[in-house]
């Protein structure tokens, strides 16, 4: 018996969805193993009878909670995609602003027509279980954490940070090229691409689980990024982490 | 010793490149720093680099490397390490020379991998001599910086010409083949070869301040200097960047990759390092270096100590990867040492070299990566979390253990456990291991049937010595799952019965209905043959309980034994040992007395990927069985 | 059959990107309530890349969206550059087209694939085509996979593109990287053919509504201008980029979190129908021919041809892109750094970036200070500037299909919806379609 599968999206730009339309020919593989039971961006048909959702994108508004509540009582396992929903991924970037400056800024007077609330991932409001990292999420890691749920075992994510995979693949490090990066205190998984593309960690996968983020900082700082900047570069992923701690 | 011109050795590379069936590798930029990658033409050469951002290794340990494919259908198979394309690489430093033969030896004690060898045997090696010298690298004070053995060809810039030394027969064919207007060396030439090799150590930017033989000595001394270490540590982000771009550095993990249809799959081994955070963690979570003081202790320790200890070199080559490489900048050896000594020198501690350790290593055989078929055929459940399985090699051959050791267990595409084997090798026609679900692959063992497949490696490991025990008395001291690799001495010995004197099985678990083997143990009871005592550490409402409650310490002064006559065997959770080893030497037994067996993170099973090191042992190797004379002094084993 | 009462209520609109509701209220015969509203999560953008740093912008606004990721980076990266006055180099121009094409490319297979063609087959989604019509999928896939590589190639990864960076590329392909791809853009043109022709037997299927519109987008005189342009209007001709705001004004509407926007008329439209009444004699060959296949000139005004433009572009996208990979060799392609930096001489200003995406002409707006921090930013969306046109084409389409039943009805709205392809959670919407 195949396991049904549903895929969901809340706050976020579907990018994790779309590297699953990237499967390309293994899509049909995939699609050997499971039965999608609703898709909503590529299918008309929908049912409430799933053993697995994945979902992508954070919770921002009140009113995404019972439609999360919801999921989590349709389903036996439920699986965060893309960096949104697993730690809150940019969207987290505006919770340092006050909600109310946000929603001026956007919408000018109309603001109090459009409510939102502290961008979350999921499973600030849901248990989750399983994570699939990144901003977007890889092919890779997706199809590997769906063969471990299909092979009843726990998904294998890495708890080291981005430097392990930067060195394993030759890069230059970022810091000898004159820029700043937080790999060291990013979760590994996306074998370092950003770095093997020419540039910096951004921290998209959020930070490892005891990052040393004094030292980070003092790395950065020792590097020539002045305080104030090397606090602002931690908010662009890790703002709801940050927060947690 | 021959010397070619700059054109013609620019001619002799294009030569090799062109030549489909090699694969020419030479150091190239990358950014502002150099890395060995495929030539596509000799221009691209660049001899005069400091050092590469990763060594050579890379090229005989892959950064993953598939070791054994499978198909659930007919089993584990070896990816056939036989085809590798002869590998040309050009502009090794002697450092780099150095680390591999320090890897050669690594690779081939006690068992050799044929991976790596196979990439070795089927390699060229052409040396430079070192015109730059990077900043961090310490080659000179290693005795690295130059070398007279080691490479096929070992190439002097001398201008506008090259000295090429050669070191090989492999490397002489490869000149004659390939090379055209080599004329020999003049005792000029000679001269210039000898001058420019005394030049390099003159290129040293770092400075140690005594001389390198200190080291094993310096270490010991200050294993426990926990402020040091502390301090030193105190910036590690856990990176791993000083392990991974190490040449000397050999750790790895491996895990199981099924494709999508589940059907078949890949093991692969990756490069894994010490000083990441779960390196050292086992199934239950527990991590036995689970602190950033005792991971970067250890690291020094292995290079500086440990395998000085084995093998007779300090395994360090001086190439200045790893300082160059840390962002806190705490990973420079020299600076390390430096700060060491000095602490030395004024505490006035006298630190001699030590004499050059007793070295005796063997080579039986290569390592064994692919696992054999074996069926299961029967299935007892024991507890909520323990299950006995009988297991039988579907090759009908007798799996031939002592007790005492254990076998990796495969689970098709999720991958492998280390299980202590639970029966006496008088059982022949089948073994039985008892399993505890904790993790992905004992979970999924629990959820095998009769009949269903897994992979055995192994039998793995130093066990107990029967033989050694004969006549003496046994007393044998199991706590909770401890008892599962007791039993296969213990039912040794009641098979053996009369081999042997007093015979006393102390066993304790937290709760009755935690009780392994229980038909066995009632059977137990009823020998007037042995002195059979359970405890239990309490004893909830809802269960009958007539025997001793209290932890298993308190069964000890309920026994009377002779510690001269007694050999005491112990296994249990980590916070056992302490204790029981403490009551057993207040009774006077004396340390070769007591023996026991340990458990960590064991994955290849033969003292080779690191997992399971605890100070200079491998569990897997030297263990799990270990003589409480031989591991008192090892501070991370209890 | 006259359906004198008509309520279709179509909560979260499947098969298009985003959320999306449709609300149709008819009693007897008569509309009372035709709406295309927005309610999808607001996520303020504009606001938070206000205080970071140039460096940082196209990194964030690359999040607005997966799809048009390459996009909304290159449109945020001409913004900053205009912002501070610096010029990309000509082969890095040429690669940034190519990595447009590459975006066109994806975006559109994937939207005529996995989107459109089920509607055209009669059938819910792409997954039963796996069984029934395996050839056609493998082909859809074939192509998919193609410009997926093609993007991979020249920016590092479709989604979120690494390459991209403030003054050009932080890696770029060697010239066997791109001779091998071009390679296999002329090897994918029997494909190309393949699905043009199953998409033409499929195509009286799309129904002749048509409803006078304007159309906007880039123009320019010797290209099919899609990274580069003037503002162009089939109502009032062009304009400079920079007077946007009087090309766009946009509004809110209570029942949409996502703003509108309106030209010389009540609404406006954009998109690959848009380029195409506006640019069509500047289209490759071989893409014109493909046009006139279908019999599809300029000015059309269904906006279900909007599928069919998209099908020529991608002709057009496949032909000039090798074109752009010929032109590269002959100017001799030079090599760079594989770890270059963002450009470093940052000053005060203000720019706009306008760029062709997918789904129409998407503006970026930034001002900086002269410490390189962002003040101000103002991103308007394609399909922002649609969605009063889908409102305004659904109030005229529904009249004439009023005698169908309530799920044909319903269909032909989906598909109107489908057709403009809009990208919902870009300008933050969910579409849902539910009866009431």
């Amino acid at each position: 018996m195949k396991p049904k599968v549903a895929f969901f999206d809340f706050a976020g730009c579907e990018g994790d969805q779309l590297q699953i339309a990237n499967l390309e020919e293994d899509i049909l593989a995939l699609l050997g193993q499971v039965e999608v039971v609703s898709f909503r961006e590529v299918m008309k048909e929908h049912s409430d009878n799933y053993d697995i959702a994945f979902i992508e994108g954070s919770c921002t508004r009140l009113q995404d909670e019972d439609r999360l509540r919801q999921i989590r009582k349709n389903a036996k396992i439920v699986v965060a995609i893309g960096s949104c929903a697993t730690i809150g991924g940019i969207n987290s970037l505006r919770n340092y602003k006050e909600t109310d400056d946000v929603r001026k800024a956007v919408y000018g007077e109309n603001a109090k027509l459009f409510d939102t609330y502290t961008a979350r991932p999921i499973d600030a409001v849901i248990p989750v279980d399983a994570y699939v990292h990144g901003c977007p999420m890889t092919k890779e890691e997706f199809l590997s954490v769906v063969k471990s749920l299909l092979l009843g075992k726990k998904p294998d994510i890495p708890t080291y940070p981005v430097c392990v995979e930067c060195k394993k693949n030759e890069n230059v490090c970022a810091f000898e090229r004159g820029q700043f990066c937080v790999g060291p205190v990013t979760r590994a998984g996306c074998d370092s691409c950003c770095v093997n593309e020419g540039t910096i960690c951004w921290g998209c996968r959020g930070l490892i689980d005891n990052p040393n983020e004094n030292s980070e900082k003092e790395v950065l700082i020792k590097n020539g990024l002045s305080v104030d900047d090397a606090i602002t570069k931690f908010r662009l992923y890790f703002g709801w982490q940050e927060r947690r701690k | 010793m021959r010397i070619i011109a700059k054109e013609n050795f620019t001619e002799f590379i294009n030569a090799l490149i062109n030549d489909d069936s090699l694969n020419v590798i030479g150091v190239k930029s990358k950014g502002e720093k150099f890395a060995f990658g495929p030539l596509d033409s000799a221009g691209e050469l660049r001899l005069d680099y400091d050092v590469t951002l990763l060594p050579p290794k890379k090229y005989f340990f892959p950064q993953r490397e598939t070791l054994v494919t499978y198909n659930i259908g007919t089993g584990f198979s070896a990816k056939d390490p036989a085809h590798t394309k002869q590998t040309v690489i050009v502009g090794v430093h002697p450092y780099d020379i150095v680390a591999l033969l320090h890897m050669d030896e690594i690779f081939s004690e006690t068992k050799s991998d044929p991976y790596y060898f196979e990439k070795r045997k089927s390699s060229v090696i052409i040396g430079v001599n070192m015109q730059k010298m990077s900043k961090w690298c310490f080659a000179p004070y290693m005795g690295a910086d130059t070398i007279e053995y080691g490479y096929d060809l070992m190439l002097t810039d001398l201008g506008n010409r090259y000295a090429v030394a050669i070191g090989s027969q492999k490397g002489e064919q490869l000149l004659d083949k390939y090379a055209k207007g080599l004329t020999n060396a003049l005792a000029r030439d000679i001269q210039m070869v000898g001058q420019k090799k005394r030049e390099v150590s003159a290129m040293c930017k770092q400075k140690l301040d005594f001389s390198p033989e200190l080291i094993p000595e310096m270490l010991s001394r200050y294993y426990g200097e926990s402020t040091f270490w502390e301090n030193h540590s105190e910036k590690c982000l856990a990176c791993g960047s000083c392990v991974l771009v190490c040449p000397t550095c050999y750790c790895f993990d491996v895990k199981d990759n099924p494709d999508l249809s589940l059907e078949h799959g890949e093991r692969v081994r990756t490069w894994d390092g010490c000083l990441l955070e779960d390196f050292a963690k086992v199934a239950s979570g527990e991590n036995f270096r689970a602190t950033r003081p005792t991971r970067y202790r250890h690291r020094y320790f292995k290079k500086g100590k440990y395998l000085f200890d084995r093998f007779g070199f300090i395994s360090c080559v001086g190439c200045g990867r790893c300082g160059s490489n840390c962002l806190p900048d705490i990973a420079n050896p020299v600076s390390l040492f430096n700060d060491m000594y000095r602490e030395v020198q004024q505490s006035g501690l006298e630190v001699i070299a030590p004499q050059a350790p007793d070295i005796n290593i063997q080579t039986e055989g290569n390592i064994d990566y692919v696992p054999r078929l074996a069926t299961v055929i029967k299935k007892q459940p024991m507890t909520s979390f323990e299950t006995l399985f009988e297991i039988k090699l579907d090759d009908g051959s007798v799996l031939g253990h002592d007790p005492g050791q254990f076998v990796e267990v495969s689970i098709f595409g999720v991958g492998e456990a280390p299980i202590s084997i639970s029966s006496p090798p008088t059982k022949k026609e089948s073994f039985e291991l008892c399993v505890r679900r904790l993790g992905n692959v004992t979970n999924k063992i629990h959820g095998l049937k009769v009949g269903d497949k897994v992979g055995i490696r192994g039998p793995f490991g130093h066990g107990f010595d029967p033989e050694a025990l004969k006549g003496k008395d046994l007393l044998f001291v199991a706590g909770g799952l401890g008892l599962a690799p007791l039993r296969s001495l213990f039912n040794y010995v009641l098979d053996k019965r009369k081999d042997y004197g007093k015979v006393t099985l102390l066993y304790g678990c937290k709760e009755p209905k935690e009780l392994l083997f229980a038909d066995e143990l009632v059977a137990l009871g009823r020998r007037d043959d042995v002195d059979f005592k359970p405890t239990v550490d309490r004893c909830p409402e809802s269960e009958v309980w007539s025997s001793n409650v209290g932890v298993i310490t308190t069964l000890i002064p309920q026994i009377q034994f002779n510690p001269e006559k007694t050999y005491a065997i112990i296994c249990g959770p980590p916070i056992m040992y302490k204790f029981v080893i403490a009551d057993l030497k207040k009774r006077n037994v004396p340390d070769d007395h007591i023996i026991m067996s340990l458990e960590r993170r064991m994955k290849c099973g033969v003292g080779k990927c690191g997992h399971c090191q605890i100070n200079h042992i491998y569990v897997c190797k030297d263990g799990p069985v270990f003589n409480y004379a031989k591991i008192r002094g090892v501070p991370e084993a209890l | 059959m006259k359906h004198q009462n008509v309520n279709i209520d179509v909560h979260y609109v499947t098969r298009v990107e985003g959320h999306g509701n449709i609300f149709v209220n008819v009693k007897e015969g008569n509309i009372e309530r035709c709406e295309w509203a927005i309610p999808e999560a607001p996520r303020f953008f504009e606001a938070m890349v206000v205080g970071r740093q140039y460096s940082e912008l196209h990194h964030i606004t690359s999040r607005i969206c997966g799809i048009c990721s390459i996009g909304h980076t290159l449109a945020s990266l001409k913004a900053t550059e205009a912002a501070m006055g610096i010029k990309i180099s000509d082969q890095d121009l040429k690669l940034r087209k190519l990595a447009l094409h590459g975006e066109n490319l994806q975006s559109h297979i994937l939207h005529l694939g996995f989107l459109v063609l089920p509607d055209l087959l009669g059938v819910g989604s792409v997954i039963p085509l796996a069984s029934s019509n395996p050839a056609e999928v493998k082909t859809v896939l074939r192509l998919h996979r193609l410009a997926n590589e093609m993007s991979n190639l020249i920016c590092g990864r479709t989604t979120h593109p690494q390459r991209l960076i403030p003054g050009g590329f932080s890696k770029i392909p060697s010239m066997k990287e791109l001779a091998s791809l071009r390679q296999k853009l002329k090897d994918c043109i029997p494909d190309l053919l393949a699905v043009a022709g199953l998409i033409k037997t499929l195509a009286p299927k799309l129904p002749n509504f048509t409803r006078e519109t304007e159309f906007i987008g880039l123009t320019a005189p010797d290209e099919y201008a899609l990274y580069d342009g003037v503002l162009g209007s089939t109502d009032t001709g062009t304009a400079p980029v920079n007077d946007y705001l009087s090309y766009t004004n946009e509004y809110i509407v209570p029942i949409s979190t996502a703003k509108r926007a309106k030209h010389a008329r009540d609404s406006f439209m954009v998109g690959a129908l848009a380029r195409f009444n506006l640019n069509y004699d500047r289209l490759s060959p071989m893409a014109k021919k493909t046009a006139e296949t279908f019999n599809f000139k300029p000015v059309c005004h269904n906006p279900f041809m909007n599928n069919i433009a998209q099908l020529v572009e991608v002709v057009h996208s496949v032909e000039d892109s090798i074109k752009l990979i010929d032109d590269l060799e002959s100017a001799d392609l030079k090599s760079q750094s594989e770890y270059k930096k963002p450009f470093s001489q940052i000053k005060a200003g203000r720019g706009v970036g306008a760029v062709e995406v997918p789904r129409g002409i998407l503006y970026h707006d930034y001002t900086y200070n002269d410490k390189g921090t962002c003040t101000k930013a103002n991103c308007i969306i394609p399909t922002n500037q649609n969605h009063a046109n889908i409102e305004l084409d659904m109030k005229a389409l529904l009249p004439q299909i009023l005698d169908k039943t309530n799920k044909e009805i319903e269909l032909n709205l989906e598909m109107l919806v489908r057709a403009y392809d809009p990208c919902i959670s870009c300008s933050t919407h969910y579409v849902k379609v539910y009866f009431v």
